[in-house]
């Protein structure tokens, strides 16, 4: 309940603190189009010279106001081409390759096995550098007989970030916690953790805009009281949004 | 467990907004000291309010295979990264009933009030169609049809269960903020609860009213 008015206190604050940008189009024109996306038709064009209002932005697109007072959406290259405000360029980022590789922070979510059960993970990384990346992840598995959550915290290397598709290699450790089935609890099993480490290798490709794919093996070893080690064999495949 | 969680969220979120905190004051009195005359009209995207989050509640009806119906109700979370996709995480929660067999045979219940608790989370990714619909000459809201494919966890008979989760759902902007929608969906998990082991299908219907931020 705290967490929600926590959210809804930030929303309403980020719209307070919303400003209304006034800005002047110096090509000779740009469409403006009925929705946030270029499958909404375009109804109606600002010219050069004319000075619009940007009210807000969804996924790229900015909504516009004309001096008459005609609304609707312009999309982002668009204005960053034809619009200048005192002199300067109309400061869009676009999110791109180039800021792709100067990302800071990164969430991934993947789906795969865990040796034969399947297995969802949910994960958020800091980047150090362009090479070095800080992670941390949470991963549930489900299987016939037990349930298995990993927590893990490793440190991932990538050797080249220049590349649009690049390998990286992890080592990390945590815990992974086994839970039996209900049936299985009935005759007598019972919850266990153990300490867990781990190392992978993964390939991520650069998609669009915040997006990537990555692809990876990690072998997992669970250091149990038994006189030998648990090994698991994890495959992931997941995207990234990074910000 | 949740409230271990949510300390360290908490704790963490405090750490980062110290750091930020102090980055930007650094950052400031390096600006004031190395150039004065800075102009405080500078534009930056920051300045321009961004709607690519959606958060929303809904409430409908969920058939839990072989338990009969229930309302469900529950939260979404959703960023929109292009136009066309976005990612979405939905939870959820519900209370099964009885079998045919619990009520026409009037014997002892297959499960316990306990084990009757239906919860679920899943991560989704979406595709937006979109499109206008248009009450009359002058009112025409944006809307999206869209589908959904995730997976996630439903807690039912005392287990989680991994779950397959596909959906398609309809969205009407009522104003760039908030939106309703009309979700269906069909989660998709293993269960053993009545004897053999089968693929069970949850079919729910929900109502939604979601907001941009």
């Amino acid at each position: 309940m705290r967490l929600l008015w926590i959210l809804l206190t930030l929303t309403f604050s980020s719209i307070v603190a919303a400003a209304e940008v006034q800005v002047t189009v110096v090509e000779p024109y740009a469409d403006m189009h009925t929705g946030p996306a270029s499958e909404y038709p375009a109804f109606h064009a600002v010219e050069r010279g004319e000075k619009i209002t940007v009210i807000s932005s969804h996924t790229g697109w900015y909504k516009v106001r004309t001096a008459k007072g005609v609304e609707g959406w312009i999309p982002g290259n668009a204005l960053a081409k034809t619009i200048l405000q005192d002199d300067k360029t109309f400061p869009i980022e676009d999110k791109d390759f180039d800021a792709f590789q100067q990302r800071l922070l990164e969430f991934s979510v993947l789906a795969g096995r865990i040796d034969n059960t399947n297995a969802l993970s949910v994960n958020a990384a800091w980047l150090v550098t362009s090479n070095i990346a800080a992670e941390v992840s949470f991963t549930q598995a489900l299987g016939d007989f037990s349930e298995n959550r990993l927590w893990l915290v490793r440190l991932q290397h990538t050797a080249f970030p220049e590349w649009r598709l690049s390998p990286y290699f992890t080592i990390g450790a945590g815990q992974i916690q086994t839970t039996p089935t209900a049936t299985l609890v009935q005759s007598g099993a019972e919850t266990r953790t153990n300490d867990l480490l781990e190392v992978g290798v993964g390939a991520r490709y650069y998609l669009i805009k915040q997006f990537s794919v990555r692809l990876e093996y990690k072998r997992l070893t669970a250091l149990t009281e038994r006189e030998a080690f648990e090994e698991l064999n994890q495959w992931q495949l997941g995207f990234s949004v990074f910000f | 467990m949740a409230t271990r969680l949510f300390r360290l969220f908490l704790t963490g979120g405090l750490l980062a907004s110290g750091v930020v905190f102090s980055a930007a004051t650094l950052a400031q009195s390096n600006d004031v000291l190395i150039e004065p005359e800075l102009d405080r009209d500078v534009v930056t995207e920051a300045d321009i309010n961004s709607n690519d989050f959606e958060f929303g509640a809904f409430a409908g009806m969920v058939s839990i295979e072989d338990f009969s119906s229930s309302a469900v109700y529950g939260l979404t979370l959703g960023y929109h990264v292009t136009e066309n996709l976005f990612v979405e995480v939905q939870g959820g929660t519900s209370e099964a009933g009885e079998t045919s067999f619990e009520k026409l045979s009037g014997g002892a219940p297959l499960l316990t009030d306990d084990e009757r608790d239906y919860q679920f989370y899943d991560l989704s990714v979406g595709y937006n169609f979109n499109g206008e619909i248009f009450f009359s000459d002058g009112t025409t809201f944006n809307t999206d049809f869209y589908l959904q494919l995730g997976g996630g966890s439903t807690s039912f008979g005392g287990d989680n269960k991994f779950t397959l989760s596909l959906g398609a759902g309809y969205r009407v902007l009522v104003t760039d903020h908030i939106a309703l929608r009309l979700d269906v969906r069909d989660r998709i998990f293993s269960s053993e609860l009545t004897g053999e082991k089968k693929d069970t299908h949850n079919l729910q219907y929900t109502l939604g009213a979601t907001f941009f931020f």
